[in-house]
């Protein structure tokens, strides 16, 4: 497999994240896969330095002008793929709730 | 019209702009998106151009015997001869004796076979100053010379790709205006929708299929709208800019043509290009040299690549010319770094120099829309935001119908019937009419004559069959019911791949374990493995519409009543 290969499914893994953690950031959705209430800011932070590492993986693996496009589509892929999951199986969302993303530790309920 | 305010009379403009141009838009994005792998569809369709993609062969020993035995287009000579022709300088020249005055020759990563072209002069031009060609074209197997029997539709690159771009209604170029219609108001459609989507960042992800359908539809066009975005708007935006200079704003042809042609003599001699054949009759160099020497001068900046077009201008002239362009498979822009070399020695006149910005952000555009890169994955992508636009324009039919059907049985209205027959037509119709078309490709006999216009006769022939079914069977929207129409087109898109699928096997011996492993040739097994994922996908969508017919919904109630 080469070095352009492996930065392109970093940025598909990151891009697939990060939209997740922006989906979970709204609480309509935090409560299709927990309990309890979203730790908001956080889960916007991370979606947005998962985003910004999916474009530098995404410039790492190819020519600047080709990684925009292919940023930018996998961006619309993730959201659709999120927003699927969210409307079938919202529990398997459940894999991006890590510990320091949880709001147990981070909010008082 | 009287709106209270913007919001209401944006989605006025979007509810009923998105309708009228929204079949056209359907045809767009859908044979757009087939067209991302329209070299693939070409190879399945025409199985003796099954093999790897092949560079530029050699000019002086392949291509030139291919230009020489070349003739001119019958029909075209028949049209525009006459046209052309100066009866008071001499008798008509015929056809087969016409001379070439410019040769060229393109090829792409994705191409086994290549393209060739001739531009025949005529000898006595009625308006000397035009550019008076009678034209040849050709695909040929590189490897051998072979030419590709013209009566094998390429149905990838001649038949789903122009569809997508002109309808292919190509009476007075109506198909392009009608094509570039719909895309200006596509853009005016995705900022008025933009505008009336209440919580565009809250239902961001929001897809609630266990609502209403009415408001499920909403939520998956609101959804598959909003998420390609920018592919929706730079995919309409690129279309009109390819396309502007010359079908929508042709001011280059008509009221600055004088113009026009005085900057393209001005421009020849700034360059050292010659504009004119100098009457004076000269052989040419070895273009296998002059090639050599373009790949050269591109590695020496970094960019090694492959020829993708060359072309010999004012051929068999002392002032010919050889123009070679590279292939830009590795990036986006379609930049091409020409290199002009004298026809009879083989000297370079010209290196076009590096762009400025503004050309270069047009060529950036411009590549975007016809990714010419080799990039597989980038290309699913854009399968994918095209299918997303068929999505989005489907769901704004069903949820233009369901929204009123009810207010229109009551008022016995047809408005909804239409609608909803119309609806069918361009979502499952046309995928109706490109499978029965790839079909018929496998099941009709290799060696008939004019085979491809049989084929595109099958895809006219199938739509109009399925706007015919779909209307027949629209009586229940009328009555505020389902048109079953989809359901019975849902089941014909389960049938017609796997038939597709099975006589491409039967006809050519490519089956999938040999196409996927055996024997590895991935356009065919693409072809194939989507044409059974789109079965697939329409036996679960029958499935669906099954479950939620009238029929069924009143065996389920009888079941809950006897219960």
């Amino acid at each position: 497999m080469t070095h352009e290969t492996l930065w392109l499914i970093s940025a598909i893994i990151l891009t697939g994240m990060a939209m997740g953690w922006m989906a979970l950031s709204k609480p309509t959705h935090w409560k299709q896969v927990e309990k309890n209430a979203p730790a908001v800011t956080r889960l916007r932070v991370a979606g947005w330095i998962a985003l910004l590492l999916s474009a530098i993986c995404s410039l790492k693996a190819d020519h600047a002008s080709m990684a925009v496009l292919v940023w930018l589509m996998l961006i619309s892929a993730a959201s659709i793929s999120t927003g699927m999951v969210l409307s079938m199986k919202p529990s398997w969302l459940r894999i991006l709730t890590f510990c320091w993303l949880s709001p147990a530790i981070f909010t008082k309920r | 019209m009287k709106f209270t305010n913007t919001r209401q009379a944006m989605a006025w403009l979007h509810t009923w702009l998105g309708l009228i141009l929204g079949f056209v838009l359907m045809v767009c994005f859908f044979f757009g998106a087939l067209s991302v792998f329209d070299r693939e569809i070409d190879r399945w369709a025409i199985p003796e151009t099954r093999f790897d993609p092949q560079p530029m062969p050699s000019f002086d020993n392949l291509l030139i015997n291919v230009f020489e035995r070349s003739e001119p287009d019958v029909d075209e000579y028949n049209l525009m001869m006459p046209q052309f022709h100066n009866p008071a300088a001499g008798e008509m020249t015929p056809r087969t004796e016409l001379p070439a005055d410019e040769y060229w020759a393109y090829t792409t990563h994705r191409d086994p076979v290549l393209l060739m072209g001739i531009g025949f002069r005529v000898p006595h031009p009625l308006k000397p100053d035009e550019h008076n060609h009678i034209h040849g074209s050709m695909t040929i197997d590189p490897r051998s010379g072979d030419n590709i029997p013209s009566s094998s539709l390429k149905i990838g690159s001649d038949w789903f790709y122009p569809l997508h771009y002109s309808l292919n209604l190509n009476w007075n170029y109506i198909g392009f205006f009608i094509v570039g219609i719909a895309a200006f108001f596509m853009l005016v459609a995705l900022v008025s929708g933009v505008w009336i989507h209440r919580r565009i960042f809250r239902e961001f992800f929001t897809f609630r299929k266990e609502k209403s359908i009415r408001r499920a539809t909403l939520d998956l066009h609101n959804m598959s709208g909003v998420v390609a975005l920018p592919f929706h708007f730079f995919f309409a935006l690129t279309g009109l800019i390819i396309f502007a200079g010359f079908y929508y704003l042709p001011v280059t042809n008509t009221m600055l043509k004088p113009l026009h042609n005085m900057h393209e003599a001005i421009e020849s001699e700034a360059t050292g290009l010659p504009h004119e054949r100098s009457g004076i009759n000269a052989s040419l160099a070895s273009v296998d040299a002059m090639v050599g020497e373009a790949k050269s001068r591109w590695a020496a900046r970094d960019m090694a690549g492959e020829v993708g077009f060359l072309m010999v201008h004012h051929v068999g002239d002392k002032n010919s010319y050889v123009s070679i362009y590279r292939a830009g498979s590795d990036r986006v822009s379609l930049v091409g770094e020409g290199i002009h070399f004298k026809g009879t020695t083989g000297e370079v006149l010209r290196e076009d120099p590096p762009h400025s910005t503004a050309e270069g952000i047009a060529e950036f555009l411009t590549g975007l829309h016809l990714q010419h890169f080799e990039h597989w994955f980038l290309r699913w992508l854009y399968v994918l935001g095209g299918l997303l636009g068929c999505v989005c324009i489907a769901t704004g039919f069903i949820f233009f119908t369901e929204k009123r059907k009810q207010q229109h049985a009551k008022n016995n209205s047809q408005g909804s019937r239409i609608v909803d027959a119309f609806a069918v037509t361009t979502v499952t119709g046309i995928v109706v009419a490109a499978v029965t078309m790839l079909a018929a490709n496998r099941i009709l006999p290799g060696d008939l004559a004019n085979k491809g216009d049989w084929e595109k006769w099958i895809f006219c022939i199938a739509l109009a069959l399925s706007f015919i079914h779909a209307t027949i069977r629209s009586a229940p929207v009328a009555r505020g019911e389902k048109n079953p129409a989809w359901l019975e087109q849902c089941l014909l898109l389960v049938l017609l791949p796997v038939i597709a699928v099975i006589a491409n096997w039967l006809t050519t011996g490519d089956h999938l374990l040999k196409t996927m492993f055996t024997d590895p040739y991935w356009a065919v097994a693409g072809v194939d493995l989507s044409l059974l994922a789109l079965a697939v996908i329409c036996w679960r969508v029958a499935q669906r519409l099954r479950m939620n017919s009238p029929s069924a919904l009143v065996a389920k109630s009888d079941i809950a009543y006897d219960s």
